[in-house]
């Protein structure tokens, strides 16, 4: 696999990226589960 | 439509025209036609990418998606983000650090040429039919809704972005696609707005939204578990066919479509492609629950009001002139004894603003009352299908612009309608300049004439940029009765290619001892079994959400390519040596 050496952007690692867009999504499951059973 | 209306829509189309005329200075070559000169910053990628994205298709059927089956549509963007990550590691630095006009060139150096022809045909055949369909799908619904011809429709929705796209390449779709999604997220704010606004006096946005709560609407996650338990493989839209599914769809057309491989190359660096993508995770779920929310809202607009038997008033009216006209006549009474019943029954509606509750009585007689208005529209589609009047008995697409038609004030009918020649017009552009790139850079330039001039070069992108335009508008003559929703017929169909196009982009990256022979056949192999299983679930044999086709066709692939491999290099076809050209020395 071809590796790139140039950094991310903002953070210093991709691991930066793959747990702010987890974190994200988690945020946004928790806010549409939520969001479904108070209106419901 | 008035006079007013008109002259919005005609403004906005012609702005848009002479813009993207204006934004066409490129360099007279293919790195400028096809790569605006690899010149844009992360923001135009991002807007382009989301524009591409987002076609006519998007606008007229998410809401109308929400309206009979809730928000849970959404669910199908959550493997996005993840994909735009994996994408940013894996896939942006080599297509940069090779220079590539299109995805397909990196096969051919990692593989051999028949895998990339192949791959890149798949690319146009799948592309080709879908833009089509995205010329059609708003092309119909507009000529139904306002009595336009179909044709002369199907000319304006495919045939006018041509002048911009043929003349500006990359770069007017890029700068178009920009003022596009401005004019389109405004418009959508306001028809958003003036739902809530039109709603009876002393009924606000939550009160709508309880409404749509309590009748099932705001269903956004569901975890497509049957109700005797085990997992339903059939569900279209639940929490792990998106994340799952999703994701390998997401991969496969934002990593091998060159419709949007092709808008990020434009970056003028890796960095720019990168955080244009990665912005594109952050905001394609929000941007997508907001736009299926407007049909929650208009869902809740029409408990307070009278809704339409059925949204597509030209095949009532077809109905009304067969010999079912008398059975339409019982069904529409029947139908309005319905309204009558619901707005009586919302006269005594709980306001949430004034601090009442909705009791579990009220919401039973609503649900009751609509299962009711349900069955009748579900009578009446069926009579659709007996009449033989022909058309699509799913009126999902038509009940957005029913709605703006029929109750937004003069002027805003005009703009909503310029907002579906604009989406459309985006992504049919982005579609139309990859399809050329493909078709000069893959085919062309490889078999027909390698040793083109780069005036020729420039001249025969913008004659293949025309002749698919052409291509698109042909097919959208011919589309009819794609049935269900048209959102899910281009869906589907990537579905049916996506898949394998990215198991052999992954064999590529991921398995260095797999070489062209072994991926060429498998992804002959892998596409078969994907329209086999597509074809047995559409004839019922099977059960199979079809988002699980992107999953299964890159598997496929991969251990198909694995397999032979072996069997290639025991029976000593293969040499030991891996041509691997991406491990490419830095500069």
């Amino acid at each position: 696999m071809y590796e790139e050496k140039e950094r991310p952007p903002i953070f210093k690692k991709w691991s930066g990226w793959y747990a702010l867009v987890i974190g994200f999504l988690v945020a946004l499951i928790i806010f549409f589960v939520y969001f479904t059973k108070y209106f419901a | 439509m008035s006079y007013f209306d008109w002259i919005v829509l005609i403004i906005s189309l012609l702005g848009i025209i002479l813009y993207g005329i204006y934004k066409s200075r490129s360099s007279r070559n293919l790195e400028g036609y096809f790569l605006s000169d690899r010149e844009m910053p992360w923001w135009l990628i991002l807007l382009s990418i989301m524009g591409t994205q987002a076609s006519a298709i998007t606008f007229l059927s998410a809401p109308g998606q929400a309206y009979t089956d809730g928000m849970r549509f959404v669910q199908y963007y959550f493997g996005l983000p993840l994909a735009m990550v994996v994408l940013c590691i894996t896939f942006v630095p080599l297509f940069h650090r090779l220079r590539l006009y299109t995805a397909y060139e990196y096969l051919e150096k990692r593989f051999d040429v028949k895998t990339r022809t192949f791959t890149a045909f798949l690319f146009l055949l799948q592309r080709g039919v879908s833009t089509g369909i995205s010329v059609y799908a708003p092309s119909i619904i507009l000529s139904s809704l306002l009595g336009w011809n179909i044709y002369i429709t199907n000319v304006l929705m495919g045939g006018l972005l041509i002048i911009y796209t043929v003349s500006g390449g990359a770069k007017a779709v890029a700068y178009t696609q920009q003022l596009q999604l401005i004019i389109i997220f405004v418009s959508m704010f306001i028809a958003a707005y003036m739902v809530v606004s039109l709603l009876p006096e002393g009924v606000g946005f939550f009160d709508a939204l309880q409404v749509g709560g309590k009748m099932g609407k705001l269903n956004v996650i569901t975890t497509g578990m049957k109700p005797n338990g085990g997992f339903d493989w059939s569900d279209q839209y639940n929490l792990l066919s998106g994340l799952i599914g999703g994701f390998f769809l997401a991969l496969s057309y934002f990593g091998t479509d060159q419709s949007q491989v092709g808008r990020y190359l434009t970056a003028k660096s890796l960095r720019e492609s990168r955080v244009g993508l990665l912005m594109n995770g952050l905001v394609k779920v929000p941007m997508q629950f907001l736009i299926l929310l407007i049909g929650v809202l208009i869902f809740s607009f029409y408990q307070f009001h009278k809704a339409p038997l059925f949204f597509n008033n030209t095949l009532i009216e077809k109905v009304a002139n067969s010999a079912y006209a008398d059975s339409l006549k019982n069904i529409q009474s029947e139908y309005d004894r319905f309204n009558d019943q619901k707005l009586a029954l919302m006269e005594k509606f709980p306001r949430v603003e004034a601090g009442m509750d909705f009791s579990p009585v009220f919401q039973e007689e609503l649900k009751k009352v609509n299962r009711q208005g349900d069955s009748l529209r579900k009578s009446f589609k069926q009579m659709i299908g007996k009449s033989g009047v022909g058309g699509d008995s799913n009126d999902t697409n038509y009940i957005f612009l029913r709605f703006v038609i029929d109750f937004l004030p003069k002027g805003l009918v005009g703009l909503l309608i310029a907002v579906i020649f604009l989406a459309s017009w985006g992504s049919i552009a982005a579609a139309l300049n990859s399809l050329a790139s493909a078709s000069v850079v893959d085919f062309h330039k490889k078999f027909v004439n390698p040793s083109m001039t780069e005036s020729q070069d420039y001249r025969i992108a913008k004659i293949y940029t025309l002749l698919w335009g052409i291509f698109c508008i042909v097919v959208a003559m011919f589309a009819y009765n794609i049935g269900n929703s048209l959102i899910e017929a281009v869906n589907k169909l990537g579905s049916l290619f996506y898949g394998v196009i990215l198991g052999v982009f992954l064999v590529a990256f991921f398995f260095k001892k797999i070489r062209g022979s072994a991926v060429f056949w498998s992804a002959i192999l892998g596409e078969l079994g994907v329209i086999t299983l597509f074809v047995l679930n559409e004839k019922k044999i099977i059960g199979l959400g079809f988002l699980w086709l992107n999953f299964i066709g890159a598997a496929a692939v991969i251990a198909i390519a694995w397999l032979m491999q072996i069997l290639i290099s025991k029976n000593g076809n293969s040499s030991t040596y891996i041509h691997d050209t991406t491990r490419i020395p830095q500069k």
